[in-house]
This record gives structure tokens, sequence and C-alpha cells, in this order.
């Protein structure tokens, strides 16, 4: 390509109609690419929900509220993965929202920049750590401590709450929030860093100079400017959590049912799907499995969509106030 | 300007693909020319499905490859995995310890279903320091897979083993979390000796668990169970053997604790009528009858399941037919009974259908 | 880091009485950011420092040339490295091209309303989950055709297209207008000024781009569940059957009892690492560079 770059300065005499038809081509190739990415989309949801239609038929919207996965006797329900879905990813981001903020809070105020960029750097190779990775490490490493060590210092400590009673167990719903807190925290807090750093100087300089401490400076100008940048870096690392599979899949244990401790096993919609869809061996199964998958992906887009309606709002807002 | 520069980037970013691009041919020729066989092998099968005998298939492999020059490459992703494989037609054959049930062989289209191995469904159990062999009926097993039964030194277990001095400690049963042919075997014991199992969970390729801790595949459990102090699960005994885990004796009809050994196995497929006949070519000898006394209760003959008139018919068949010969004599060492005569006899008619 | 940086010398204005309460509080939260911080450094040392510790010793030659293992043998990964080479570079011939015509689309062609629509509908894609990528391919085209690298490769270029086609258009936008008014004034048509003018010039920040979506694919499971995992046993180049990968094959070794399967699953995992880690970085370097050639320039 370096040797079309002279090109520009000494351009061959070109007729227009030459012009007219390249830029037509080029144009035309480049708008179909576009919208065939977003047929892509259209025909993904499409396919998943043809494929899981008569299981929809058959077991329809109570299939959501329905316990139970018996394969023996064709009973599907969805409820105890939603909730395996929910509690996990809800836990997780209990766990990293905070953390992140004090990271994103530590790169941009706290830090010197000699600093700041190698550990910003190391907290982004994070999130490359393939899942399976960090999976194969829960489930040889990570869970058996939790076992050991943290679910009995919780029962001990806290087992008057029911969601610390009972035994321990080294695959469960807590082992597996914990593995998706570690997935997330790389990615809502280097959306709260880029937020911290957008917070215009002269603002939290003008809270300085009236006296304020750095920290209150923080918490009255830098936390409600970036705010609803926050909540949208909440919404995407909820979107990661709710359709990680394969690390969950190896360290929650494939429970089947709802319990108020968070030590016994358990299973997401994304975990369920990974660990039964290749060997479900009747079609109602496979179709109640791709019932779940429907549910996941309606779960995810509306997440995700939220989460850039939010930005583009923002982002609008700020556009106006500024200019 | 900027546009130089660029092209430099881009020279060395290309630089560096190239560089990474070629160690990964060189690597790739390396492990192909060290470790690839050295003769042009023709006929590739692929086959999918039961765990159970992927032990007995992993011998099997080499040595048709030797005998007739097959490429046969089997992945163990459980029955309920093989059974849709091959019913989807995405393998060449499958395998399954859990015959197919009359739905199944109506989606399978034409499929025929040929016993190719025997073998038992050990309890494998995980108890440090107990050095003792437990002795386990099919009323406890049901109670603790049930969630009843969460003890290991509850009178239940305890008054049979006396001896073991087992620990105050909490069982963590171990399933099969994908659908697999082992588990309907080990529901096919338990339904027949616990009417509160069969009304409960029932018999099947999986079940709704209410207690324990899944995995995937026999080799998952296993894992779980070494992993676990106090678990308990079930699998082919070769895992058990494979990876030293004890395993329990089991009370059969007869009211004793047979092992599954050879001789266990033995004895239960001895209870098979001299000339056997089933129309889909499934038998079952869970929990055979009394005067048995050392007939394991929870051995299984397992299935090759094929298509009948795929374009690779003939290659099939061959393969079947050693393997039902030939390939019978690499099991004792898994502990894989050979295939009893009358079974073979029976296996031929089958093979004959493909 | 040091308390020096903590104290603000703006405080001595302040004249309430619980300076000294305020400054606590300020030292406090100060530490518990630095902490958080070192919590996630932490983090990526152990989880690194255990696959690097477990998996450096099962290294060997024989590792890289093995195929997998049947059961109750140590095997080798030389099957799932170019199972895993040959769909990712596949994924990566089949995203690239496209995903750079989407963004040009976007950043060159499109009107504002269009251009944000696009944007978004690519937000969305990459918010689906990649086991749903899996299914989708699965129910598409591996019913009645079996499973193949192929398929495989495409369940990741669904993939890799929102993130490159993403990285490239913001790439594309901060090109500046000048360079391309030049070139239309000049009579060069507008496909051209693209093509010879605004890539070359995006080139280091769409490299980026692509090399990070490498390593993040490089690394992915599920849809490969489907798509490409009932494999052969021995190595094959046969991109028409299923190929064995890096991934898959870290999570089937992740469940055995085996120690030598648990071995090899390390050392699996180290190989993975190493090039996910290396790919990402030599993103950095390509951005760095080119940050400092247009600093240059």
């Amino acid at each position: 390509m370096s040797t079309v770059t002279p090109d520009p300065l000494a351009p061959a005499p070109i007729d227009r109609q030459g012009i007219r038809l390249g830029d037509v081509l080029f144009k035309g190739i480049a708008f179909v690419a576009a919208v065939g990415v977003t047929a892509v989309l259209g025909l993904l949801t499409y396919e998943v929900f043809s494929l899981a239609w008569p299981a929809i038929e058959e077991f329809r919207l109570s299939f959501i509220w329905t316990q139970g996965w018996n394969p023996n006797s064709n009973v599907y329900g969805a409820l105890v993965f939603i909730y395996g879905t929910i509690v996990t990813s809800v836990i997780a981001l209990l766990l990293a929202t905070p953390l992140s903020i004090a990271i994103a809070l530590f790169l941009t105020e706290i830090a010197p920049g000699r600093v700041a960029a190698p550990i910003a750097t190391m907290v982004e190779l994070l999130a490359a750590i393939p899942s399976v990775v960090l999976g194969l490490w829960g489930i040889l490493v990570f869970g058996p401590w939790v076992a050991n060590h943290l679910e009995p210092f919780l029962n001990t400590w806290f087992g008057f709450l029911p969601i610390f009673s009972g035994d321990p167990s080294q695959a469960g719903i807590l082992p597996a929030a914990l593995v998706l807190t570690i997935m997330i925290i790389p990615i809502t807090s280097a959306i709260c860093r880029e937020l911290f750093s957008r917070v215009p100087r002269d603002l939290s300089d003008g809270s300085l100079a009236l006296g304020s401490t750095r920290w209150e400076a923080i918490r009255r100008v830098a936390i409600p400017y970036a705010a609803p940048g926050i909540s949208a870096a909440v919404l995407l690392g909820l979107g990661r959590a709710f359709g990680e599979a394969i690390a969950v899949t190896q360290v929650i244990g494939s429970g089947n049912t709802i319990n108020e401790s968070l030590f016994p096993p358990g299973d997401t919609l994304g975990s369920r799907i990974a660990s039964s869809y290749i060997g479900a061996s009747t079609a109602i199964e496979a179709q109640s499995l791709l019932y779940l998958a429907a549910i996941l992906l309606v779960i995810s887009l509306v997440t995700n969509v939220s989460a850039q309606a939010i930005v583009n709002r923002f982002q609008k807002a700020r556009r106006m106030s500024t200019g | 300007m900027a546009t130089k520069g660029e092209g430099r980037i881009m020279k060395r970013a290309l630089g560096l693909m190239v560089i990474v691009a070629s160690l990964v041919a060189v690597a790739s020729v390396v492990g192909a020319a060290t470790a690839a066989p050295a003769k042009k092998q023709d006929t590739s099968l692929s086959g999918a499905g039961s765990s159970f005998v992927f032990p007995l298939i992993s011998k099997w492999i080499p040595a048709l490859g030797s005998a007739y020059g097959y490429n046969v490459s089997y992945s163990p992703i459980g029955s309920g995995g093989g059974i849709a494989a091959i019913t989807a037609k995405t393998v060449d054959f499958g395998a399954t310890d859990a015959p197919l049930t009359k739905d199944q062989f109506a989606a399978c289209k034409g499929c025929v279903e040929v016993p190719w191995a025997l073998s038992a469904t050990a309890i494998m159990y995980n108890l440090p320091g107990i050095n003792c062999v437990l002795r386990l009926g099919g009323k406890q097993l049901s109670d603790i897979y049930l969630g009843n039964l969460t003890k290991w030194n509850d009178p239940r277990i305890a008054g049979n083993n006396g001896k073991c001095n087992l620990p105050d400690t909490k069982i963590t049963a171990v399933y099969r979390s994908d659908n697999s042919g082992t588990t309907y075997n080990f529901t096919e014991y338990l339904a027949a000796v616990s009417p509160t199992w069969k009304s409960k969970l029932g018999v099947g390729v999986n079940a709704q668990w209410p207690a324990g801790l899944g995995a995937r595949g026999s080799s998952g459990v296993a894992g779980v169970i070494t992993k676990t102090p106090g678990s308990i699960g079930y699998a082919d005994v070769a895992y058990a053997l494979k990876n030293k885990i004890r395993f329990a004796s089991v009370l059969n009809a007869s009211g004793r604790y047979a092992t599954p050994g050879l001789r266990g196995i033995q004895a239960a497929a001895a209870t098979l009528p001299a000339k056997v006949t089933s129309e889909d070519g499934a038998l079952s000898i869970v929990n055979p009858p009394k005067g048995n006394p050392l007939a394991y209760p929870i051995s299984t003959f397992t299935y090759v399941v094929v298509p009948s008139g795929s374009s690779k018919a003939a290659e099939l068949k061959k393969m079947v037919y050693w393997a039902v010969t030939q390939g019978q004599k690499f099991g004792p060492a898994l502990l894989f009974q050979p295939l009893p005569k009358q079974v073979q006899a029976f296996a031929y008619k089958q093979i004959k259908k493909i | 880091m040091s308390s020096a940086q903590i104290i603000d010398p703006y405080d001595i204005t302040a004249s309430s009485n619980n300076l000294g309460r305020r400054r606590r509080i300020q030292k406090l939260v100060s530490l518990l950011a630095i902490l958080s911080a070192a919590f996630a450094v932490a983090l990526l040392a152990l989880v690194l420092g255990t696959v690097l510790f477990k998996g450096l010793s099962q290294i060997d030659t024989a590792f890289f040339t093995k195929p997998a293992a049947l059961f109750g043998e140590k095997g080798g990964i030389a099957d799932a490295l170019i199972g895993s080479a040959l769909i990712v570079g596949m994924a990566m011939i089949m995203a690239v091209p496209i995903a750079i015509l989407v963004a040009i689309y976007i950043a060159e062609y499109a009107g504002p309303k269009a251009a944000s629509f696009f944007r978004v509908m690519l937000d969305v894609l990459n918010g689906v989950p990649a086991i749903i990528v899996g299914i989708f391919i699965y129910g598409l085209l591996v019913v009645g055709k079996g499973q193949s690298a192929i398929y495989g490769a495409m369940a990741l270029a669904i993939l890799m297209i929102p993130m490159v086609a993403r990285a490239t258009q913001e790439i594309l936008e901060l090109v500046p207008r000048h360079l391309r008014e030049a070139s239309l004034a000049l009579g060069v048509p507008r496909w051209r000024t693209v093509y010879s003018i605004v890539l070359p010039t995006a080139i280091g920040g769409i490299l980026t781009g692509v090399v990070i979506a490498v390593a993040r694919v490089a690394g992915e499971t599920a849809p490969l569940l489907f798509t490409s995992s009932i494999t052969q046993n021995q190595i094959s180049f046969n991109v028409d059957e299923a190929l064995p990968t890096l991934p898959v094959r870290i999570f089937t070794l992740s469940e055995s009892p085996s120690p030598d399967d648990q071995a090899a699953a390390w050392a699996a995992a180290l190989v993975l690492i190493a090039f996910v880690l290396a790919m990402n970085i030599m993103a950095k370097v390509i951005a760095n560079r080119k940050r400092k050639s247009l600093e240059g320039g």
C-alpha cells in the first residue's frame, strides 16, 4: 500500500464516469457489508427463537417460573437457571463495582503517571486471560481454597445469615460469582478510569480551591459527573457476567435446586447450555435448552441496549452543556 | 508526514505476523512429521458418545489402525451426546450404554444397535484414611442420592461397615450433569431396589438430582471425587482402576456384597438365557435374580449405534465385527468382561442389519 | 502514593474545625484505592503465577509434537495447536475484510443517523454471548452436516467482526480531515482517497484492533464446543472436519482426575496465555509507535 501513497500528488487524468462508478461500487460493497452484519444479528435472533419454538409453544411463558429439569418426565423449567444467572452476576457486580471505582480513582487521582500506566496495563491484562484458563484455575486451585478456607470462615463469622449457612462446597454459586467478579473488574474499571480522566480539571480544581480535600472533590464533582457513565459501565459488566458460560460451568457444579445458601451448586443459563446441549438426547430437551438460550439472548440484549442508551444520553447531554 | 512512519510500522507489524505464522507452520510440520502415522490411512471413521466404554475404545483405535488401516476417532462426550450425534448424523457411529428408546429409534431413522462391550458401573468414594472396602446396598445409595442420608457415620451405612470406623463427615453425592448411559445403568439399579427412587426420580440418562454435585463425563465424575473428601460417585470401573479410586462392593439380589470385578460381571451376564433375542438390540443384566451370589448388580452391556445403509456401511460392519470378536481380548485388563457366546451370536445378527 | 501526595495544599484555606477528621477520611479513601489496585494486580500475578508454575515444568518437545492422549496415556497439544492456528486464522481471513468495510461505510459514507444505527448494531452484536453464537452456527450449519473447523471459524468470525469494525471505525474518524480534503480537492475519487490516504494513515490502529480481537477469540471455548469439539485423536489439517483447539482441550482436561491430564491442562493454558499476552503486548507496541510517529511527524 505504501507504493500507492504518492499517488494523490500526481493524479492521473480521471474521467468522471470512472469516479462515479468506482465510488458507487465501493460504497455499495461497504454498505452491503454493514447491512450484512446487521442481518447476521437478525438471523441469529430469528434462528435461536425458531429452533426453540416447539419448546416455547409447549411450555409457554410458565417455563420461566417453573422449577425443574427432568429429561425422564420431560418437565423443563428455567427458574433455577435464571436464579443462578442473576445471583452470580449480581454478587459479582456488587463486589466488582466499588473495587473498579477505587481502582479507577487510584489510577486517575492518586498514582503518579509513571506508576499508573503499567498498573492500568496490568488490570487490562486481567481481561485478556481466557475464561477457560480462569476456569481451570477455578476448578483446581480456587474452588478447593473456597471450600477449605473462605466458606468455613464466612460460615463461622456470618453463619447466622442464611446465605452463608450449610456445608462448604468447592463447586457452587459462590465460587462462580467470585470468578465472574475477576472477569468484570477489568471491564468496569477501564470504563470508570476513562470517565474520571474526562472530568474537566477546572471543576475539581474549583472544588479544591474552595477548601475541599481531594476525596471531597472527587465525591462532589467527579463521581456525580461520571455517574451515568458508571451505571453504563455496570450494565456492560453485567452483560458480560450474564453471558459467560465456560468458566462458570467449570466451577458451579450443575445443581438443580435453588438454595438459600450461596455454598451449594447451582447452574446458570449459559452453564446449563454449555454442559448439556451437545448431549441432549431428545428433541424436546434440546429445544428447552434453546429456550434457555433465547432467554439469555433477550436478557443480554436488553442489558447491552440499556447501557448504550445511557451512554448516548450522557454524550448528548454533555454535548449540549458544552456546546 | 506520518505516512512514511506508518509504512514502516505496517511493514514491521506484517513482519511480526509473518514470523508468528511461520512459527506456527514450522511447529505444525514438525508435529505432523514426528507424530503422524507413517502410512497413509484411507478410511476414517468418527464416533462419539459413552465415556463408559472410552477406555476400551482407546485400546481398539491403534489395533484397528494396524489391522485394517482404519483411522478411527472417538470423543467421549457422553451417551446422550452419542445418541444426539448419530441421530443428527454428525458422526459415523455413536456409542451408548443406555439402549435407545422407541422415540430415539424413530428419530435415528434406521439405526442398528449392537452390544459390543460388557462392564460394570463402580461406586467410587473418597474417604481419606479409611482402608476397608465399603459395603453398600441400593437402599443406602438411593437415600444418599435423594439427599436423605448425609453423614458417613449414619447407622444406615455404619451398620453394615462396622470395621470401617466411618467418619462424621458430610457425604457429597457426585452425579453426571450430562446425559449419560452410566446414569441410566445406575438409576436402573436404584429403581429396581428402591420403590422410593422409582417413583421420585425414575430411570433415565439423567435425573432431577435433588442433592449433590454434578460433573461432565465419567472423567469429570472421577475428577470431582479425587478432589472432594467425603464424596461418592459412579463411573465405569476402569476409571476407578486408572485413577486409584476406591470402590464399594454392592448388595445383590442374593443378599451378598459383590465387587465389580470380572467374576462379578461374568456372573451377572450368566443370568442371560442361552439364546438371547431382542427386537431393538437392548439387553439388561441389572440386579439379576437370586441364586447368583457373585453377580455384581450394576453391570451393563454397552452398545454401538450405527446407521443402516450409510456410505461407510462396509467399513462400519468390519469394525463392529472386529470389536465383538478380536476386540474383546483387550477388555479384561480394563475390567471389561468379554461378551458371552450367545450375546456374540446376537451381535452378528444385528451387524447383518447394517 | 507517598503521604506527601495525599496532603492537599488547598486545605490550608479550609476554615472548618473538623479538618483533621476530613483529612483522615481522605487518607482512608486513598488507602482503599491503593489496596484495590494492589488487589487487582495481585490477582493477575496469582493466576499467571499459578499457570506459569504448574505449566512450565510440563513443557517439553514431546508436548508440542504429540497429539492428545487416549484413555490413560500422556499426551501433547500438537493437534490442538494446529487446530487453533487454522481456525483462528480462517476466522481472521473471514472477519477482517468485512469488518474494515463496515467501518469504512460508517466512517466515510453513512449519514449521522445511519452511522449511529450501525454503531449500535455492532455494539449489540458484540454483546451477544459467545455461547449463543455457537448455538446459532450449530443450528444453522452443523445439524445434518456435522461439525467442522470452518464452522468453528465462522462462529469466531462473528465474534471478531464487531470488535475489529468498532476499533477501525474509531480510528478512521481520528484521521485528520485535511488529509481527505486535500486528496479530494486534487480530484482523487473518494474510494481511492480512502484506500490510499485514510487506510494507510490508520493502519496502525486497525492492526491494534485486529491483534486484540485475535487474542480474544483465540481463547474462546463456548462457540467451538458446538462447532468443532468432536475431533480426531491425531494430527489433522483437514478443515472440513472438526479440529481440536487449545481452549476446548483445556476445558476437557481441566475436569479430569488424572494428574497427567491436569498437568497437560496447565501447560496448554500456559501456551494459550503466552500467545494471548504476546498479542496484547504487540498491540500496545503498535499503538505506541503510531502515537509516537504522529507526534514526531
